[in-house]
């Protein structure tokens, strides 16, 4: 079984507790109704879907129910980091 | 006139006993979830001593995320609800209820159907976690004795699992 960090609780725990939440660090506009279709688009849909280091948000939702982000090597799956929401990417 | 409330339970009021575990419903009691962004207003709220780490048990309330608690009493037991303040104090009671496992095969049991490293916890310990795909708040008292509490809707499916796996329990090598 793959074990995630969880950054608030601070220990390994059971991937079956999280579940993925998306790519990390897409911040919702300001002002929607200011963008474009074009740009509506880029942030609804068009993701980085890089091969190997992904920033990805995960919620450690049957733990302490927190969202936090993730460095996940899509390839491999293994995770190289975790750390709370709010902090910059890392 | 009120109604007279109804409680019915969704499983057997008599326990289970295998060798090594008893399985059994616990009384109802009181439970509120606490919410706070200010850990030392919520304690001042409710006068309640609460923990800071996750996992961590005091009394019979519980961290269980960074802004989250829960706490128990006996039923009929009331609470502050700090109205104006800036906490959720939220009566809970009768979302979940709790069953017991005790012995020394209890740990073993849990095992069968949850990913964490059960026989290993540390006691007293609660966290949340999953039993058989279920969400339950697994806490251990002692080195054997548990309480999985769980919500009501999920109680029959959790019985039948955790029953099911202390009989099969019984065939195996100690
Ligand atoms: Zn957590």
């Amino acid at each position: 079984m793959i074990l995630i960090h969880c950054p608030y609780c601070d220990e390994q725990r059971p991937g079956l507790e999280f579940a993925y939440a998306g790519e990390a660090h897409i911040a919702r506009p300001a002002d929607p109704s200011a963008l474009s279709d074009e740009e509506w688009e880029r942030f609804l849909f068009i993701r980085a879907n890089p091969r190997g280091r992904h920033h990805e948000r995960w919620r450690h939702i049957h733990g302490c129910a927190r969202f936090f982000n993730a460095v996940r090597d899509t390839v491999s799956d293994k995770f190289e980091l975790t750390y709370k929401a709010g902090e910059p990417r890392k | 006139m009120a109604d007279t409330p109804v409680r019915s339970m969704p499983v057997p009021a008599e326990p289970a006993v295998f060798s090594g575990v008893t399985i059994a419903l616990a009384a109802p009691c009181a439970r509120w979830s606490l919410r706070a962004r200010d850990a030392a207003l919520l304690e001042k709220v409710t006068g309640l001593k609460l923990p800071r780490k996750i996992g961590e048990v005091v009394g019979e309330t519980v961290c269980l995320g960074p802004d989250e608690w829960l706490t128990r009493a006996p039923a009929g037991a009331t609470l502050p609800d700090g109205a104006g303040e800036k906490v959720a104090v939220v009566d809970i009671a009768e979302r979940a209820l709790t069953l017991t496992l005790s012995g020394p095969a209890a740990a073993r049991v849990i095992a069968a159907g949850c990913p964490r490293d059960v026989e290993r916890l540390p006691f007293p310990y609660a966290s949340r976690t999953v039993f058989e795909g279920v969400e339950v708040l697994l806490q251990r008292d002692a080195e054997d004795a548990f309480t999985i509490e769980v919500w009501r809707s999920f109680a029959p499916w959790l019985w039948t699992a955790l029953t099911q796996a202390a009989a099969d329990m019984e065939h195996l090598p100690a």
